[in-house]
């Protein structure tokens, strides 16, 4: 019909739905494969009830934070800042509940209003400096190293945390740990955030075309700043849930959150849809993850394989993200 | 000096270029082009002697940067040869191009503005020494002289970027002689340019003609074709229509050659209407750099205003600075009568104004995103359930595109189709939509027609008539007369940033428009 034909489109329409049918559920795909091949080369240990509990509270955390950096991606930004806005985080609550003494709650909600604060300064310095978003948020990622030291002089800070606290992590809801909820809690917010109101709708377009979003009468710093405001409230919430589930806040407990999210999220981008990022692929993209490293350890691989999964997944993913918008778009 | 020159080669009626002999460099048969279904040149002819500065105009859209492009070798001709010394030449590449002696230089001067003049005039071929090291004392030797011939009396150390853009005029020349350039090919030199400094480039390249070096001069200014050129090549809708030589030549033949036959065109002008009517938008003096220098016009409800002029005439910028996509330096705009100043186009949007961008695909439309995202997204607040309840209806959002692709016989499978699969035609029917979703008063549409295909070219002119009869006040830029003529109550014509002539009604005629556009500036001499 009217539907655009060019000739070069048609000779390769045939080889472009099928990369782009293997892309969209590809990942799906290779998430059933691994769970069916742990399941068959490890019957006892991976598919049980408890098992799977336990790779669903595990990636839960890389879940919250990786779900906020797809908001960010979906204004088309980057924030390499929010492993080590996790670690401040988990230093900054456990400090402010033994040090200033401040009740479980006040604490946790300072905390998460600290990380909407860095989102603030990260997308100031994106939008009204100009800076790109990878210098700028890398920058302000180790400005953050610092007050973390500065604050917990390099120490865990352990003693003296009340029990109310762990118990965040650690307690349960007939029977499923309160981490898992409070992921579901947040991807449903993020989701619908994103696909059920008029700022998510702005931060797709933003995202899409920025100059043809301004044109249409978007604000797009507005848009890009509330962006980044939610990838550090997501950053810095996945660093107190990490305080409660280990014990103490750590200087540099959440800094390796960072490559499995940019991981989670790329993958999560080429599932079902085309190289565009979204809050369900980004779940699919924790989950795969999870389940490979679960996978391994189990089989006791050796630390330097978890290391070479993790870079040669996050390599493989972004490869995976661009090939599947360069079909899109061809 | 080059008044005796051109004294000497005004002689004989065609002794223009006698000196260097008459035999032709370039040669270009029967060349043709087509871009989808547009023929941009239909077999062209047109030969380029050896030291000779040929002149090459036409009206937008005549074929004047199709056959540049193929020359240059960025893109190859459907059929036809290009001849080089009457050998047969394809020219693959840039480098190929550059290789046969060919050498272009664009509007916006390939220059890499942090490197010296020395830096960029020898960028590509340095000298290299043994080590691999670039010798910069035998470029620099190579080099000393090329700049003294076309007149730079600057350092050859200064970053480029610090240069004017006269100056930086001149190192592209002399980049183009470093690189022994037998023919450059020069696209509107100059449109930034002052009087003097224009008048200094003219010396420099009637030197170089001089030389032997053949010029090939792209301008929409008439003058200067007239004072510079020793032949002239005219381009009308992809043909030539003439090559004449200097002595034969006046700017009234010019421009009858530019338009064509069909002077006598009739004019299906509507009647100029509402005169009496109050404006709803008022523009006074708007500046805005050397692109928009003092526009004032008024624009009533229910009438068509069209912008005529050439590309780079200042349309484009002056619609942005009414929409609040770029601020202006100077003049104020009044809406209703009342001053406003819009921060951002977000502004003027909120009170109703709509732009529909020349740039279609990169300024009106998200393509990844479909029908329904993209015609919503002007009025994105009013799809809440409720002022204070932020969740969008998305039922109401797919009725409403439904609604408005149906009123505007948007081809397409269902508002759920991405945007990027639809036609051109259609995809700036669902820019149109986005403000008629949002009931804008006041639309702003530049070449609201181009890559449109006739059956939704006639669809959109209709639309736009529609919108007025109801009371809007619509803005048209056009480069194609007769799309104005068909259009518009009344036409305003800009050139070099200025309004040259306003015509209404009956006078709106397209040799008019086209007089005008190529009216020489009058304004207030000496701006830059």
């Amino acid at each position: 019909m009217s539907v655009e034909t060019k000739g070069s489109a048609l000779k390769g329409a045939g080889g472009r739905r099928a990369v782009s049918l293997l892309a969209r559920y590809g990942t799906l795909a290779g998430l059933a494969v691994m769970i069916v091949g742990f399941s068959v080369a490890s019957p006892e240990a991976f598919p049980t009830f408890s098992n799977l509990v336990n790779i669903v509270n595990q990636v839960a955390l890389t879940a919250i934070i990786a779900s906020g950096l797809t908001v960010v991606l979906i204004v088309d930004e980057l924030d390499l800042s929010v492993g080590f806005g996790a670690s401040l985080a988990g230093v900054l609550v456990t400090g402010l509940m033994v040090r200033q003494d401040l009740p479980v709650l006040v604490a946790i909600v300072v905390v998460v209003l600290a990380g909407g604060l860095v989102g603030v300064v990260n997308s100031l310095i994106v939008t009204k400096a100009r800076v790109n978003s990878v210098v700028a948020t890398l920058g302000v990622g180790t400005i953050l190293i610092g007050f973390n030291y500065a604050y917990s002089a390099g120490q865990p800070i352990a003693a003296g945390l009340p029990d109310s606290f762990f118990l965040i992590s650690l307690g349960t809801v007939l029977g499923i740990p309160n981490n898992i909820l409070i992921m579901a809690a947040v991807l449903a917010v993020l989701w619908v955030l994103v696909n059920r109101t008029d700022a998510g709708q702005r931060m797709q377009a933003v995202g899409g075309n920025a100059e043809a979003s301004r044109l249409s009468g978007i604000r797009v710093d507005r848009v890009k700043i509330s962006a980044f405001v939610v990838s550090g409230m997501c950053a810095f919430l996945t660093g107190i849930l990490l305080a409660s589930l280990i014990g103490s806040g750590s200087t540099d407990a959440g800094d390796s959150y960072l490559l499995d999210a940019f991981a989670a999220v790329f993958l999560g981008s080429a599932t079902l849809r085309d190289g565009e990022f979204h809050i369900l692929g980004t779940l699919v993209g924790v989950l795969i993850i999870g389940v490979a490293f679960n996978g391994l350890s189990i089989f006791g691989a050796p630390t330097f394989y978890q290391y070479i999964f993790q870079g040669g997944i996050l390599v493989f993913a972004v490869a995976l993200s661009t090939i599947a918008r360069r079909y899109a778009q061809a | 000096m080059e008044q005796q020159r051109r004294s000497d080669s005004q002689d004989g009626v065609e002794g223009t270029g006698a000196a260097e002999g008459r035999d032709p460099f370039l040669g270009v048969r029967e060349v043709s082009k087509s871009f989808g279904g547009v023929r941009a040149l239909k077999g062209v002819d047109m030969e380029i002697r050896r030291g000779e500065v040929h002149g090459l105009i036409g009206a937008n859209g005549a074929g004047k940067s199709t056959l540049i492009k193929i020359l240059a070798g960025v893109q190859p001709p459907d059929s036809g040869t290009v001849l080089i010394d009457g050998e047969p030449v394809e020219i693959h590449d840039t480098q190929e191009a550059g290789r046969l002696g060919l050498s272009f230089i664009h509007q916006e001067l390939n220059l890499v503005p942090k490197f010296s003049a020395l830096q960029n005039m020898t960028l590509g071929l340095p000298k290299a020494t043994r080590l691999g090291f670039i010798d910069w004392r035998a470029t620099r030797r190579e080099v000393g002289p090329v700049a003294q011939r076309v007149g730079i009396d600057f350092s050859l150390d200064e970053p480029v970027g610090n240069l004017s853009v006269a100056d930086q005029w001149l190192v592209s020349i002399g980049r183009s002689i470093v690189r022994k350039a037998r023919l450059i090919a020069m696209d509107e030199p100059t449109a930034s340019l002052s009087a003097a400094e224009s008048e200094r480039l003219f010396r420099v390249v009637r030197e170089l003609s001089d030389d032997g070096i053949s010029i090939l001069y792209v301008s929409h200014h008439l003058e200067e074709i007239l004072d510079l050129c020793d032949r002239v090549t005219v381009f009308k809708d992809g043909e030539r229509v003439a090559t004449r030589e200097r002595s034969s030549i006046t700017k009234d033949s010019l421009v009858r050659d530019i338009v064509g036959g069909d002077l006598a065109d009739a004019s299906q002008a509507r009647g100029a209407t509402a005169a009496e009517a109050r404006p709803m938008l008022e523009a006074r003096d708007l500046k805005r750099g050397s692109a928009v220098r003092g526009v004032s016009f008024a624009l009533r409800p229910g009438e068509v205003l069209g912008f005529a002029g050439l590309v780079g005439s200042g349309r484009t910028e002056l619609a942005r600075l009414i929409f609040g996509a770029d601020r202006a330096e100077a003049g104020e705009v009044l809406l209703d009568g009342e001053p406003v100043r819009f921060r951002d186009p977000h502004d003027a949007v909120r009170q109703g104004i709509g732009l529909v961008p020349e740039e279609r695909r990169s300024e009106g439309l998200v393509l990844g995103k479909s029908v329904d995202f993209n015609t919503n997204l002007a009025s994105l607040p009013s799809l809440r359930y409720g002022r204070w309840l932020p969740l969008t209806d998305r039922r109401k959002a797919t009725v409403r595109a439904a609604g408005v692709a149906e009123q505007l016989s948007v081809k397409t499978p269902g508002v759920d189709t991405v945007v990027g699969q639809l036609s051109g035609g259609n995809q700036q029917k669902v820019v149109i939509g986005k403000w008629l979703i949002r009931d804008s008063r006041l639309l702003i549409l530049d070449e609201p027609s181009r890559g449109v295909d006739v059956g939704a070219r006639a669809e959109i002119h209709n639309i736009v008539r529609g919108l007025a009869e109801n009371g809007a006040g619509v803005i048209v830029i056009s480069s194609e007369e007769e799309e104005l003529i068909g259009l518009c109550n009344r036409v305003l014509v800009m050139a070099h940033g200025r309004v040259t002539g306003e015509l209404s009604g009956e006078e709106i005629t397209k040799e008019d428009i086209l007089r005008l556009s190529y009216a020489r500036e009058n304004g207030p001499e000496g701006e830059a």
